[in-house]
């Protein structure tokens, strides 16, 4: 007979069923929540313990005088009490409000330049190879020109906050605008949508994951170029996090200066935490995997 | 070329077949692409007119063509040769793949296309209840489609196409991934919607019994360029069934044409 379908669901004798016993990931049972988070962070957990035995290793080697480099101990001690103190405090806030106004200009100028870049062909071709040159662009050698232009002032360090953020946040979203399936388009077309439905309704959607993956980038790089600015444009009325790096190599405080870099790691990794969260969960829910 | 047919004719008149003007019509369509492998001639030559509110149904081998074709009709590309009118009217379109919006959840697609439509919002709720309903999913609504089975986001595909107003409806292969039950359901469903809304439709398929269960006309392509070689009017009353002896007997007649032997 012609038809080839009609016989598969009809008549066939079932094969006997074997029994498949369904658990939790890695083929244990759901997993508590407790056992969860245990789970989660003992990889970084991990990570911290070598990190301390090898400096520890290291300091008990003797390689260098313990005032140039100090044991774990002791500058775990200096930073607990340098959170505790009232000027610490003042720097970070700087510092965070400093972030917080770069990265957000960076985070409204890319997303629009972004946007109305991959929505004329003509500016795709004209400035879509100038942003990634941006972005391979050293930000710290803004700086010189920066301050020539601003002066010392939070101005100079905005500016390079910006310029390092900003491309690589127009680089995500145009990098996703442009790698929306085709068979999405032509569907959302038959569906009835044109210009701007078509773009708010299926084009930005789909465009959303490379578009965080661009922010995430781009806090990478306004937090480079943020601590490459305070370190170079030194306001003096100004503590922040880039000033207590210098003030603590000037007195050749080395437990104070790891203290500092401790918690601008910490700032950074924290952040990019958030972001690669929000990420993740936006590429759960489509079926996708998670990026690194 | 051989139009018209071999087949019994007139048992039936077509349902609703309105004759005084064509929905869709082509005049010697051709179609090139240029590929890594050089030029392929997908479509040569297809002179059509298809009628207000009939349902046709067009079989093919694989690469024969008929996607191609359902895009030219869709205006989704252009013919290299030839002209194509659907006199303005509205085409929908149910592709191979179910391309669903994979950040939406199954109402959010269905809900999007209603929008589209320029259905007011607050009867959003009910019409995909009612849409689900139809496709016999209704408890999928808030699943998300990497969540689903092929045959499921088929028929949320199905379902998001029909929440369209439109008055042309085009076809790719939609139930070629359902179970044997499932797809009578649709076909049902289909025939149903057909009628109801008096759709008019192009419906792609290689499975020469589901075009003698759906179809008023049957049209066969051959590859190579892509033509339409022949046409079987299938003349039976509806509803009909895959099992019915009508339909065994105009299916292998198109199984016959299909692999070249014309004569039995
Ligand atoms: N975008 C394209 N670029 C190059 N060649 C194409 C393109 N689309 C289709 N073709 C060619 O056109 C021919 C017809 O393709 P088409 O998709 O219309 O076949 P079909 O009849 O729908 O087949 P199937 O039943 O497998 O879906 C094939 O030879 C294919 O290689
Ligand atoms: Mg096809």
């Amino acid at each position: 007979m012609s038809d080839i379908d009609a016989g598969r669901l009809v008549g066939k004798a079932a094969a006997p069923t074997r029994r498949i016993r369904f658990t939790g990931p890695e083929g244990r049972p759901a997993a508590s929540l407790g056992s969860r988070i245990v789970r989660r962070s003992w990889p970084p957990l991990l990570a911290v313990i070598i990190t301390l035995l090898l400096w520890e290793v290291v300091y008990l080697s003797g390689w260098r005088p313990s005032y140039v480099l100090p044991d774990p101990a002791t500058v775990l001690q200096r930073t607990g009490e340098m959170v505790a103190s009232g000027k610490f405090w003042q720097a970070l806030g700087t510092t965070m409000f400093r972030a917080a106004a770069g990265f957000g200009l960076a985070l409204g100028i890319g997303t629009l330049i972004g946007l109305v870049v991959s929505f004329s062909r003509t500016l795709r071709a004209a400035i879509g190879s100038m942003i990634t040159g941006l972005q391979t662009m050293p930000s710290i050698a803004w700086f010189p020109f920066a301050i020539l232009l601003f002066g010392l002032s939070e101005s100079a360090i905005l500016f390079v906050v910006i310029l390092g953020a900003a491309p690589s946040i127009a680089n995500g979203i145009i990098s996703g605008i442009d790698d929306v399936p085709k068979a999405l388009i032509r569907t959302a077309t038959v569906l009835g949508a044109r210009g701007l439905s078509l773009y708010r309704y299926v084009v930005v959607p789909a465009a959303l994951p490379a578009y965080l993956s661009g922010l995430k980038q781009g806090w990478a790089f306004a937090w480079r170029s943020l601590m490459a600015g305070e370190l170079l444009v030194i306001i003096a009325s100004k503590p922040s996090l880039g000033v207590q790096l210098q003030f603590h190599r000037e007195f050749a405080d080395t437990a104070g200066l790891m203290s500092v870099m401790i918690i601008i790691l910490v700032l950074g990794m924290l952040i990019d935490g958030v972001l690669s969260r929000v990420s993740n969960g936006v590429r759960a829910r489509r079926g996708m995997g998670p990026v690194s | 070329m051989r139009l018209g047919t071999a087949g019994p004719r007139g048992r039936m008149p077509a349902p609703h077949a309105t004759t005084e003007r064509a929905a869709i019509s082509l005049r010697g369509v051709g179609k090139d692409f240029r590929g890594a492998a050089g030029e392929t001639v997908a479509l040569d030559s297809v002179d059509l007119d298809i009628d207000a509110g009939d349902f046709v149904c067009l079989l093919g081998q694989s690469g024969c063509g008929k996607s191609t074709l359902l895009n030219l009709i869709a205006g989704l590309d252009s013919p290299s040769r030839g002209s194509i009118d659907v006199g303005g009217r509205r085409v929908g379109m149910m592709f191979q793949d179910a391309n669903l919006f994979p950040w939406l959840t199954v109402r959010g697609n269905i809900e999007l296309a209603l929008r589209l439509s320029g259905v007011p919002a607050r009867e959003f709720g009910p019409r995909v209840d009612e849409l689900l309903e139809t496709v016999r999913l209704p408890r999928a609504a808030s699943m998300r489609p990497h969540e689903l089975s092929g045959g499921m986001r088929q028929r949320v595909a199905l379902a998001r196409t029909l929440a369209q107003d439109c008055s042309i409806l085009l076809m790719d292969e939609p139930f070629a991934a359902l179970d044997a039950i499932t797809r009578d359901a649709m076909h049902d469903e289909t025939e149903r919607i057909w009628l109801e809304r008096e759709l008019t439709i192009v419906f792609v398929t290689h499975n020469v019994r589901e075009s003698a269960r759906l179809g008023n006309r049957v049209l066969v392509m051959t590859p190579d360029p892509g033509r339409i070689d022949s046409e079987l009017r299938i003349g039976l009353q509806r509803p009909r069934r895959m099992e019915d002896p009508g339909v065994a007997d105009r299916a292998a007649d198109l199984h016959r044409r299909l692999s070249g032997r014309n004569e039995p």
